[in-house]
């Protein structure tokens, strides 16, 4: 039997560092992933080919492909990373309401605070969203339902607190929710309404949905 | 619009009348690609190849797909609302009521050529988009109508006086655009987006009716 160093049984724990190549590789998928964030802001989906990526994050076509399937790959997994940030930073803020509408305004401004920076993105994924082809696998990545569902867990906590009757269709004000929280991005992104006055209309709209679902 | 009535009714030279006939070209075949394969993929360099015309003279009558796709809309949404200014004098019951049974006319309405439907939205969030350009939101038909029958509700009692009907209004055409979204996720036909219509309007509804 050989003797076996204690390097060797360090390099088969499942802790062990990357390789160089594997380290090669993450770095390579991080140029061309900032590369593609770039471009998708600046040229919409449709606009960034993969070649002017590649040219951008300075390697060559092949080297994309090598990394992810197609641009439709590539622009998920900048969503998907966005949407995992986005969702972390909703889940704080609905932990600040002292009752489900603060609460609920709250997530919605903390949406548009986070797109705020990166409004041209946001209008490139609902471009997407739209699409037959490109919508589902978008709408559908757990990442995206994830703040879908984060609505309904409020609603749910504040129908168990007492707060909204149990009769509070749960399912459909939730998806209502969320869906007017999409459907200001257009104010914000045209016509450049300030926080204060997404903040505002957002107010309203939360008192509107909820009315229905109020005890008493 | 008017310039194309214009055009049809008096003699034109040669030169105006082919500009007409290649304009309509353009429209029928952006109809047909709008729908069949939607807003990104139905270029322009495909449009011009579809109808049978170069890519050049598509951009001498059109700025922008989307500025084509805003005819090719406008000009449909026309006996839409035909339709819906014959239909609703006549339509009783509630503001609800009513506001279910305009939204199911376009339901059925839009149903036919559902994706041109879901181009018309996806246009709204396009880069190259020129300002003259008409998307799903830049279109205040639709909000007019809204306002009518809220407004009507209003003086019926119905729908609480210090509502902000604007917002009631949007709100509607939000629930409107996005129940599109069951097309795209699960194919949903006219009857499934009226169900869910129905059901966001009766949730609307109490948020909006009179507190007596």
């Amino acid at each position: 039997m050989k003797h076996i160093s204690p390097i060797q049984v360090a390099a088969e724990t499942p802790a062990r560092p990357p390789t160089r190549r594997a380290l090669a590789k993450q770095q390579t998928r991080q140029k061309v992933l900032a590369a593609a964030r770039r471009l998708f802001s600046e040229q919409g989906y449709e606009g960034a080919t993969i070649r002017d990526i590649a040219a951008a994050a300075g390697m060559s076509t092949g080297a994309v492909f090598a990394n992810f399937t197609d641009k439709s790959d590539l622009f998920r997994e900048i969503m998907v990373d966005d949407m995992k940030a986005l969702h972390a930073a909703m889940c704080d803020a609905a932990t600040r309401g002292r009752n489900i509408e603060e609460s609920l305004l709250k997530i919605f401004v903390a949406g548009y605070t986070f797109y705020k920076t990166r409004l041209q993105l946001a209008r490139a994924a609902f471009s997407v969203s739209w699409d037959k082809d490109g919508g589902p696998p978008l709408r559908n990545l757990s990442a995206a339902t994830a703040l879908n569902d984060l609505f309904a867990e409020q609603l749910s906590a504040a129908v168990e607190r007492g707060e909204l009757s149990q009769e509070a269709d749960v399912k459909l004000r939730s998806q209502m929710l969320f869906d007017t929280y999409l459907s200001n991005f257009p104010q914000a992104i045209f016509e450049g309404w300030s926080l204060d006055a997404l903040q505002t209309r957002a107010r309203d709209q939360i008192r509107i949905l909820l009315a229905g679902a109020r005890r008493g | 619009m008017d310039v194309n009535v214009e055009q049809q009714a008096g003699a034109l030279p040669p030169r105006q009348s082919q500009k007409a006939a290649t304009r309509q070209r353009v429209l029928d075949a952006a109809r047909e690609l709008f729908d069949t394969r939607g807003y990104q993929a139905a270029t322009i360099r495909e449009i011009a190849r579809h109808a049978g015309v170069s890519v050049g003279s598509v951009f001498t009558t059109f700025a922008s797909k989307g500025e084509i796709l805003s005819e090719v809309m406008t000009a449909r949404l026309d006996s839409l609302y035909a339709e819906i200014d014959r239909v609703m004098p006549h339509v009783r019951g509630s503001t609800a009521d009513r506001l279910r049974t305009l939204f199911a006319i376009h339901f059925e309405f839009e149903a036919r050529q559902v994706r041109l439907f879901l181009s018309h939205i996806a246009a709204a969030y396009d880069f190259t988009l020129s300002p003259d350009a008409r998307p799903y939101g830049r279109t205040p038909r639709l909000q007019a109508i809204i306002r009518e029958v809220v407004e009507q509700g209003v003086a019926d009692g119905e729908v609480c006086a210090d509502v902000d009907l604007q917002e009631v209004i949007d709100l509607l055409m939000a629930a409107y655009a996005w129940t599109y979204r069951l097309v795209v996720t699960r194919n949903a036909d006219a009857k499934t987006m009226i169900a869910a219509m129905d059901r966001q309007i009766g949730l609307i509804a109490k948020g909006f009716a009179s507190r007596a």
